[in-house]
């Protein structure tokens, strides 16, 4: 399956992949009032990690068999059998955060349920990637079962 | 081949799951004394306090285990196991296996208190039935009394501070949550508990006798003397391995059932067991522990179930993990955070209401307490699991982990998303 992967040595650490993470899983899809003025403020589900020198954007791998579906303690974390896709099921999760415990790619965000990438399900492209403006995110199949 | 679970919970359902992947024609039988289906046991506080529904703690749709060919028989208490004939007998009923999976789980540990047994509203708090059971009686006028300050009696007492007139809790240790919380820890914890749920702690204390009328608790007595009003009483001390039918079975126990930590297998080769009913070998102390908590008993599930239908999977080692909140305080927690020795070492980041203490083994990570600092935690978590020396780190181990934490090569694994 494709997933979002970062080139460190492209990345300008613009932050521009969050700031389009959260417009594109916010209320309004407006990019000044999803970074500013909504409340709850969306949460980005990509992290640029490292300094202006080295850094990378980092989001769900979604794993093969991902650690954070097997910790799931209501089974609101499922990977789709035909996608790939890892996402959880929001009237399901209670918020207890076992899934943050466990992924060994920090990759799950706090909010009041787990918050996590969903490669933007129905695009064609996820808006982290869309919106690079060095190409420094790339979507690909990175071969292998996935 | 037949294969009979007992229990339906996080270990039965994936030890089940994984005889399926592995085995496409097998009949997978899935036996569960409980009335329900395959349900999110932690949940159940939840429940209680109206944050979920019951329609939302089944952990698969009603249609998936028809898709996958695993038949869950409810209501089936499990009476007996013949090893010889290989037989489960679930009261005049007779189940065949030919590799047999225990996952029994705990049962509650209820120590010896006068006039308490019986009566209507003493309640343990283990399962859906219970949970609801507490819901139906307890309402704005309830002064509800929780024996015990563990994850169970916790959130017994979270739930049902939200419901009731006031909430006790009588701890026999000196601090709250003794199994995921470390001394430092638990007093801040304790303090936010008090503030925003109004929960009064009686520590170092316990439930001693109850005063009754009828089969009614009226009132209890605490070991230093003191008689708190009581319209409800939780039994949450503690739980042990529920190890009944193994013993009678004469299987091999030792606390709980003992099992090759690589494989799960019991001391018969054809009866696995796997979860909370088990005893488990703590990967990073070597010591016989029981760890009863989910993603063990997954884990423990997945490598039973894969050995039963003849596949490869073992187990890597088992540790404690563990996340919970407290009226939106974080808890995360790994490892051994009460490790007492000379070999190990520790550093504790406070700041605010957050807290972050690490526990080192020479240069390795073996255990942290994460208290609103959980940002990030899994990759601790694998550092822990991977024994990774860390003199090979790149980043500080106290700022928030990130892939930044390892060189060059690792990082790019990682961002490619291979196993770790």
């Amino acid at each position: 399956m494709k997933i979002v992967y970062a080139k460190e040595e492209l990345c300008l650490n613009c932050r521009l992949c969050e700031v389009y993470c959260k417009t594109a899983h916010s209320k309004t899809k407006d990019v000044l009032k999803a970074n500013k003025y909504e409340n709850p403020a969306p949460v980005s589900r990509i992290t640029v990690y490292g300094d202006k020198m080295l850094s990378a954007a980092v989001n769900c791998r979604h794993c093969d068999n991902p650690k954070c579906v097997q910790a799931c303690i209501t089974g609101a974390m499922t990977k789709d059998r035909k996608t790939g896709v890892v996402s959880v099921n929001e009237d399901k999760c209670i918020g207890c955060m076992t899934c943050l415990a466990v992924c060994p790619f920090g990759c799950i965000k706090t909010g009041k349920f787990a918050v996590k990438c969903d490669l933007c399900q129905g695009e064609d492209e996820p808006a982290c990637v869309k919106n690079c403006p060095n190409r420094a995110l790339v979507y690909v199949d990175l071969g292998g079962a996935r | 081949m037949k294969y009979v679970i007992i229990g339906a919970s996080a270990a039965g359902l994936a030890c089940a799951e994984q005889i399926r992947k592995e085995d496409k024609s097998g009949e997978i039988t899935v036996l569960t004394k409980e009335q329900y289906f395959p349900y999110s046991r932690p949940s159940i506080s939840y429940y209680l306090k109206g944050a979920v529904k019951e329609k939302e703690m089944y952990l698969r749709k009603p249609s998936y285990y028809a898709a996958n060919r695993i038949e869950i028989v409810t209501g089936a208490k499990v009476t007996g196991i013949d090893r010889t004939a290989k037989t489960v007998k679930v009261g005049r009923k007779i189940y065949p296996y030919d590799k047999l999976c225990i996952c029994s789980g705990s049962k509650p540990f209820i120590p010896p208190m006068k006039n308490v047994s019986g009566k209507e509203n003493a309640f343990t708090f283990l399962d859906l039935a219970s949970s609801k059971a507490i819901k139906e009686k307890a309402n704005g006028n309830t002064r509800a009394v929780v024996i015990g300050a563990g994850l169970i009696g916790m959130k017994a007492a979270e739930g049902l501070s939200k419901i009731c007139k006031s909430v006790d809790v009588a701890e026999l240790s000196p601090r709250i949550l003794p199994s995921i919380l470390d001394a430092k820890s638990s007093k801040g914890v304790k303090k936010h508990i008090e503030e925003k749920g109004h929960i009064k702690f009686h520590l170092g204390d316990t439930v001693t006798e109850a005063k009754s009328r009828g089969k009614k608790i009226t009132s209890v007595i605490l070991k230093s003397g003191k008689e708190l009003k009581c319209d409800m009483l939780i039994l949450a001390v503690g739980v042990r391995p529920e190890t009944d039918l193994a013993e009678k079975a004469e299987l091999e126990t030792d606390r709980g059932i003992t099992v090759n930590p690589e494989t799960m297998q019991t001391s018969d080769k054809d009866i696995y067991a796997a979860g909370d009913c088990t005893v488990s070998v703590d990967m990073l102390d070597g010591r016989k522990k029981v760890i009863a908590l989910w993603v063990n008993a997954v884990q423990q599930g997945s490598v039973a179930g894969s050995q039963m239908a003849g596949g490869k999977q073992t187990l890597g080692g088992a540790y404690s993990v563990n996340a919970i909140d407290f009226y939106g305080l974080r808890i995360c927690t790994c490892g051994l955070i009460n490790a007492e020795g000379e070999q190990y070492s520790d550093k504790v980041l406070q700041s605010g209401d957050s807290y972050k203490r690490l526990i080192f083994e020479g240069n390795r990570l073996v255990g942290f307490v994460l208290i609103n600092a959980s940002d990030n935690a899994g990759i601790y978590t694998s550092l822990i699991e991977n024994r990774t020396d860390l003199s090979g780190l790149e980043g500080n181990i106290f700022e928030t982990p990130s892939l930044f934490l390892f060189e060059k090569s690792v990082r790019a694994q990682r961002l490619k998303g291979e196993a770790v």
